[in-house]
C-alpha cells in the first residue's frame, strides 16, 4: 500500500517535471534560439533530399507561363552584388565555352547577336523574398551549348563571372528553353549593375543562380568541391522555382 | 461543486498519449515555422523592403537567411502532414467538432454558458484549420511559383489595388502568423475557463 502511494507520488512529480520541461522547452525555443541556430544546417541536410525528390516529381515539363510587358515595374528589381560592379569593355568581351564539348568556343558579342534572339517577360525571384517582373532578352543558353556540342557525359555546367562569382547548374536547367544568356533588359541594353554585357536569366531558378557578368561556361561530368559562391555558405544548390 | 472539487480533487484524466504527443508536436511545429518564417522576413521585410523594420532576433530561428530557410523548409513537411492527419481525424470522428451555422446562432442567442463555450471553441478549431491550410497554400505559391504558377496566379487580385500578385502573396502568408496567434490565444483562454490548470495538465503532463 505504502509502496503504491510512493509510486503514485513519483509519477505525480514526474508529470509536474514534464509540464515544467514542456513549458521551459517552449520558451527556450523563443528565447534561446541561438543554441538551435547551430543545428540549421543539420535540419536542412536531413530534409532537403526528400524536398528535392518531391520537387522533381511535381516539376512541370513544359515552359513556365510568362507575364505581360505592362506588368514590368523596373523599380521592383533590386541590385545585389557580392563584389562591386565590374566594368567590362564590350569590344574586348569574350564568352568562353569549354569542358566536355566537341568545339570549345570563344564568342564575342557580335557572335552572340548573330544567334536567334528572344525576349521573355518573367518573374525574377530573390532568395531574400522579393520578386520583380522583368523583360530579359538575349540568346538561349541551349543554343550556345548546342553550338559547342555538349558531350553525353556532360551533367553539369560551371559558370564563371568577371567579379569572381561562381555558379554550378544541372545541365537540364541550363538547356531549359526559357534559360537565356541575356544582353538586354526591359528593351534597353543591359545596365552594368544588372550584369552587362551578358548575364543569366530564367524563370525556373532563384536569383542567386543567375550569374551576372558571365565570362565562362564549362561543361562538367560531375560537381566538384566548389558548388557556388552562396551554395558553399549554406544556400540550396538546386534552388528551383 | 467547485469547493467540493477543491477539497477532494478527482484524479486528472489524462488525454491518450498519442493525443498529447500530437498536440505538443503541433505546437512545436507552429513555433518553428513562425520563428524561422520571421528569420526569412528579416532578409527583406515585407513592409518597407530593404529600409523596412526587422523583427527582433529573439523571435527568430536560424541565425541568418539560409538557416531560417533550412528550418522553414525542413519543418514544412511535418506541418503539412500534421494538418492532413488533423483533418482526417476530424472527418473520421463521430462527435461533431467543426463549426456550422448553428454555432453562430448559439453564440448570438443562447444563455447557456457551457453551450456557448463549446460553440466558440468549435469556431476557433474550424478557423484554425482554414488558416493553417491558407498558410500552406500561400507558402507553396511562394516556394515554387513556377511549378505552382496557377496557385501564385490566383493572388493577382491585388493588382486591382495597386499591389503586385507577389506582394499580395507575401502579405497573405505573413498574416497567418498574427491570425494563428490570436486563435491560439482564444483556444488557451477558452480551455482555461473550461478546465483551468487541470485541463492544461491533462494535455501536457
Amino acid at each position: 500500500m505504502a509502496q503504491q502511494a510512493a509510486t503514485k507520488d513519483a509519477t505525480h512529480l514526474n508529470r509536474r517535471q514534464l509540464l515544467g520541461l514542456g513549458l521551459s522547452g517552449g520558451s527556450s525555443l523563443l528565447l534561446g534560439g541561438c543554441a538551435l541556430n547551430g543545428l540549421s544546417e543539420t535540419v536542412g541536410n536531413a530534409t532537403q533530399p526528400l524536398n528535392e525528390r518531391i520537387e522533381a516529381l511535381m516539376q512541370g515539363k513544359g515552359p513556365v507561363p510568362l507575364f505581360r510587358r505592362d506588368q514590368v515595374d523596373p523599380k521592383d528589381l533590386l541590385v545585389n552584388s557580392f563584389n562591386g560592379v565590374p566594368q567590362l569593355d564590350p569590344a574586348r568581351y569574350r564568352l568562353r565555352v569549354d569542358g566536355l564539348v566537341s568545339r570549345p568556343l570563344s564568342l564575342d558579342l557580335a557572335a552572340l547577336a548573330a544567334l536567334p534572339q528572344q525576349e521573355l517577360v518573367m518573374r525574377h525571384v530573390c532568395v531574400e523574398g522579393w520578386a520583380a517582373i522583368v523583360a530579359w532578352s538575349g540568346v538561349r543558353l541551349a543554343d550556345v551549348l548546342a553550338l559547342a556540342g555538349i558531350s553525353n557525359l556532360g551533367g553539369y555546367l560551371a559558370i564563371d563571372s568577371a567579379d569572381q562569382y561562381f555558379e554550378t547548374w544541372d545541365i537540364a536547367s541550363a538547356l531549359h528553353p526559357q534559360t537565356l544568356l541575356a544582353t538586354a533588359m526591359n528593351g534597353a541594353p543591359l545596365p552594368a549593375a544588372n550584369g552587362a554585357p551578358v548575364r543569366l536569366a530564367t524563370p525556373i531558378k532563384l536569383g542567386y543562380k543567375l550569374s551576372k557578368w558571365v565570362t565562362g561556361l564549362k561543361v562538367m561530368a560531375s560537381l566538384e568541391e566548389r558548388r557556388g559562391t552562396w551554395e558553399d555558405q549554406g544556400y540550396e544548390w538546386f534552388a528551383g522555382l | 461543486m467547485d469547493e467540493a472539487m477543491a477539497h477532494h480533487p478527482a484524479p486528472i484524466r489524462h488525454s491518450p498519449l498519442w493525443t498529447r504527443a500530437f498536440h505538443s508536436l503541433n505546437l512545436l511545429v507552429l513555433l518553428v515555422m513562425a520563428a524561422s518564417g520571421l528569420q526569412i522576413y528579416n532578409a527583406n521585410p515585407v513592409f518597407g523592403g530593404r529600409g523596412g523594420a526587422t523583427v527582433p532576433e529573439l523571435l527568430t530561428l536560424g541565425g541568418w537567411l539560409a538557416g531560417g530557410r533550412d528550418w522553414h523548409f525542413g519543418f514544412m513537411g511535418l506541418y503539412a502532414l500534421n494538418l492532413g492527419v488533423w483533418i482526417a481525424l476530424l472527418i473520421g470522428q463521430r462527435r461533431r467538432k467543426l463549426a456550422d451555422t448553428g454555432d453562430l446562432g448559439t453564440l448570438k442567442a443562447s444563455q447557456n454558458k457551457a453551450k456557448r463555450r463549446l460553440s466558440a471553441h468549435r469556431l476557433v478549431y474550424t478557423l484554425m484549420l482554414i488558416l493553417l491550410a491558407f498558410g500552406l497554400i500561400t507558402g507553396m505559391a511562394m516556394y515554387k511559383p513556377a511549378q505552382f504558377w496557377w496557385l501564385s496566379g490566383l493572388f493577382s487580385f491585388g493588382e486591382a489595388f495597386g499591389s503586385t500578385s507577389w506582394q499580395t502573396l507575401r502579405i497573405s502568408h505573413l498574416a497567418t502568423i498574427p491570425a494563428i496567434a490570436l486563435l491560439m490565444l482564444a483556444h488557451v483562454t477558452l480551455s482555461w475557463r473550461i478546465g483551468g490548470l487541470r485541463l492544461l495538465r491533462s494535455m501536457f503532463a
